[in-house]
């Protein structure tokens, strides 16, 4: 959902957000592309202020936020969970209500459980953004791979992405998935049953489809791209050991002899942070005609600079 | 000496097939005549309630309320329990023994007894704990709770799992000739879980809590209690498959009811949409096939009983990510009008079927018909309900007197609304003044 009904920007998640509105916050993200590229700043938001609530731990999200708003001319306030008064017992939204009283143009939120950024912009004045919630979505990082695709492709449609790991529990996952499926593009969702449900199938609206498989050999052939996700342990109750098969890597990693089986211009995505030699083979996440990690990288600075200036100037 | 005249209204009492318009008299706490247009002389001077186009029942009786007394954190005491029980029509409740400490002995049974005497209002039960300190271990001195009051015997809040336990505490609750109460909830199957299992789940990235988990113990319990034969009682029914394992236990003559709650009669797990804390309950609301299968239950006598779980909350338990937040909806000042709407309005059953459900059904589980509670006859306890079916509001939880302020019903017009609670003669609750004429 991008908008509110009080007229802010919101940008909360990929879901419900229409193919219109999708399209024209990538072509606002595309124009600062060269920027971001070429270390440009400008003064579109000087004298503006964006929070950044991280609940959660995060390093490349807080600091793509924190480029795109010093591109952008903003300064930035970082509150993280240690050393902040949220390690005094201090709820959540009582930061937050604390941190709009201070007067602040934005709010960056990003925490550990579903729906955070939802509750917090039920309560605050100011434009709220998702940097990742729970498992719940990651519209920034949606956006920056959909981009990534694009200006690959010119247009994702009736392209299939596969996306490959602990699906349940990846908020990057459901992202591209509302995302990829309104722009038209079809998603195959690989990994063991236990971590990729066959509900999934289901939560997004289309016109794309979602499908479902526990066979990534099976899969692969059918990729225009390939999103290689990590198992995400912090979030399995029992530290993934239900859910997980012991030869991971054999089932679900994508190996030198996988990659090699790719047609050659089939891009290998991951959204960090990887473990090499799990679900991704160093060789294959360094290969510079295969890879564009680091292209997604650069392109997440330029989506949160489109996001800020739409949320922040309009 | 008569105290006070209902006159001119509908009297349903579903327990002895009277429906008819009358009057009611009541004296000395009972009531002393129902009739026609009243021309006794006892009537002279009396206070008199009109009652005209509202229904005059049998107080309205909830087996299943959460009372946080005793309690440190909690507002919700007995006291305020009971004026939101009275509010809505409510004259006898039962409340649940999950309090802090729970209530697993016979002095707290008798420390809930008295503070709801003190209260003055709404008739306090309460039901003791099945096990001790309801810790899922060991059984719970339920034969000296039974002596000093108890009407039931649950751990509500959490299941008794343990089947060994299960056996020893039907066995001890049959010999005590009282009720158990499950709350049917597989713990493994439900760990994480927030809300109904399935796609909105996945959508929302919540834990899932599969309706699997409620009918596995409620089949176990089943099996149980065949050879045993203590009157199991199966708390708010979520799903359509346990209403299905309810009807074939009765088929075969088994002494197993079930309940029903309002938001699970009149909600779908797509409240839970947007991340809306006040629609996050234990058993959880699940899709629009269990709705229709609860009210299928209830249409051909599978569900016999409504209960509210009334499960008040302070707002910080609420105003938190929905992983977070309290299981539990405030339900006694609304359950009436939303009864209405999806059971008589909804041609489900007829008006004097629900209020069956909500009097001599719940006072039969409870025992508290032996007191007379649940009826109205001449000479028995005056505990009556005057409600206007057809008066139009709209919720405000605000507005309530439970402390609770959570309620996914929020701004719903509904119909149906209290006018007068009265308990053992007095009258505990009134809505206007001006309806009281001398």
């Amino acid at each position: 959902m991008a908008q509110t009904t009080t007229g802010r920007f919101d940008l909360l998640g990929l879901d419900g957000m229409s193919a219109d509105e999708l399209g024209s916050l990538l072509d606002e993200a595309e124009g600062f592309v060269g920027a971001v590229e070429r270390g440009e700043s400008s003064e579109r938001l000087a004298g503006k202020i964006v929070a950044n609530l991280f609940f959660e731990d995060s390093t490349r999200t807080r600091c793509s936020f924190t480029v795109a708003a010093v591109r952008l001319g903003a300064a930035t306030l970082d509150l993280t969970g240690a050393g902040s008064s949220l390690s005094k017992g201090e709820s959540m939204l009582d930061t937050a209500l604390n941190v709009e009283a201070m007067g602040v143009d934005a709010m960056v939120v990003r925490s550990g459980r579903s729906g955070t950024p939802h509750l917090v912009a039920r309560s605050v004045g100011c434009p709220v953004i998702n940097a990742g919630d729970g498992r719940h979505e990651h519209p920034t990082q949606g956006l920056l791979d959909i981009l990534t695709l694009r200006r690959r492709w010119g247009d994702v449609a009736g392209r299939t992405v596969v996306i490959v790991g602990d699906i349940a529990n990846s908020r990057v996952a459901r992202s591209n998935v509302h995302g990829l499926t309104t722009l038209g593009a079809d998603v195959l969702l690989v990994g063991p049953p236990a971590l990729v449900p066959h509900s999934f199938t289901q939560i997004a609206a289309g016109p794309g489809r979602v499908t479902v498989s526990h066979d990534l050999d099976d899969a692969l052939p059918r990729a225009d791209a390939v999103m290689m996700l990590r198992i995400q342990l912090e979030r399995h109750d029992d530290g993934g050991s239900g859910a997980i098969p012991p030869d991971y890597r054999r089932q679900y990693g994508l190996t030198v002899d996988r990659a090699a089986g790719l047609e050659a211009d089939v891009p290998v995505m991951h959204p960090g942070p990887m473990n090499r030699g799990v679900e991704i083979d160093s060789e294959v996440a360094d290969d510079p005609a295969r890879s564009v990690i680091m292209q997604q990288v650069t392109h997440g600075v330029a989506v949160r600079m489109a996001v800020l200036n739409r949320a922040i100037a309009g | 000496m008569a105290d006070l005249l209902i006159h001119g209204g509908r009297v349903i009492d579903p327990a002895g097939g009277f429906d008819q318009t009358a009057d009611l008299l009541i004296s000395d706490g009972v009531v002393a005549a129902i009739g026609g247009p009243a021309h006794d002389e006892r009537v002279d001077g009396v206070e008199r309630l009109d009652a005209e186009g509202c229904i005059v029942a049998p107080g309205l009786i909830d087996v299943h309320v959460h009372f946080r007394e005793p309690d440190p954190d909690h507002r919700e005491t007995i006291a305020a329990g009971c004026a939101a029980a009275a509010a809505g029509g409510f004259t006898s409740i039962c409340c649940m023994p999950n309090t802090r400490p729970p209530i697993d002995s016979p002095e707290l049974v008798d420390f809930v007894q008295r503070r709801g005497r003190l209260a003055r209002s709404t008739r306090v039960f309460t039901a003791g704990c099945a096990s001790e300190a309801r810790r899922g271990q060991r059984p719970a001195r339920i034969t000296a709770m039974s002596k000093a009051g108890a009407v039931a015997f649950t751990d509500d809040g959490d299941c008794v799992v343990d089947a060994g336990l299960m056996a020893g505490v039907l066995k001890t609750v049959r010999a005590a000739g009282r009720c158990f109460m499950q709350h049917c909830q597989e713990p493994a199957m439900t760990r994480g879980g927030s809300m109904n299992a399935g796609a909105l789940a996945t959508r929302l990235a919540l834990g899932g809590w599969p309706a699997e988990a409620e009918q596995v113990i409620l089949e176990r319990d089943v099996r149980l209690n065949r050879a045993i034969g203590c009157r199991y009682h199966a708390q708010h029914l979520s799903s359509r498959g346990s209403v299905e394992l309810v009807r074939q236990a009765r088929r075969e003559g088994q002494p197993v009811t079930a309940e029903a709650s309002p938001h699970h009669l009149s909600l779908t797990e797509h409240q839970c949409d947007g991340y809306d804390t006040a629609a996050k309950v234990n058993p959880p609301l699940r899709t629009a096939d269990d709705v229709a299968g609860l009210k299928d239950g209830i249409a051909d006598g599978t569900i016999t009983i409504l209960a509210t779980d009334h499960a008040p909350h302070p707002p910080q338990r609420k105003l938190v990510e929905f992983e977070e937040a309290a299981f539990g909806i405030v339900g006694l000042e609304t359950a009436l009008p939303l009864y209405l709407d999806a059971l008589v309005q909804d041609g489900v059953i007829d008006l004097a079927a629900m209020l069956a459900m909500m009097t001599c059904h719940p006072a039969h589980l409870l025992g508290i018909d032996r007191m007379g509670l649940g009826a109205l006859t001449v000479g028995g306890p005056a505990d009556v309900t005057v409600f206007d079916p057809q008066l139009e509001w709209i919720i405000r939880a605000g507005e309530f007197a439970s402390t609770g302020r959570h309620c996914p019903f929020e701004g719903r017009a509904v119909r149906g609304r209290t006018i007068a609670t009265i308990v053992a003669g007095r009258t505990v609750y009134l809505t206007t003044r001006e309806r009281m004429t001398t």
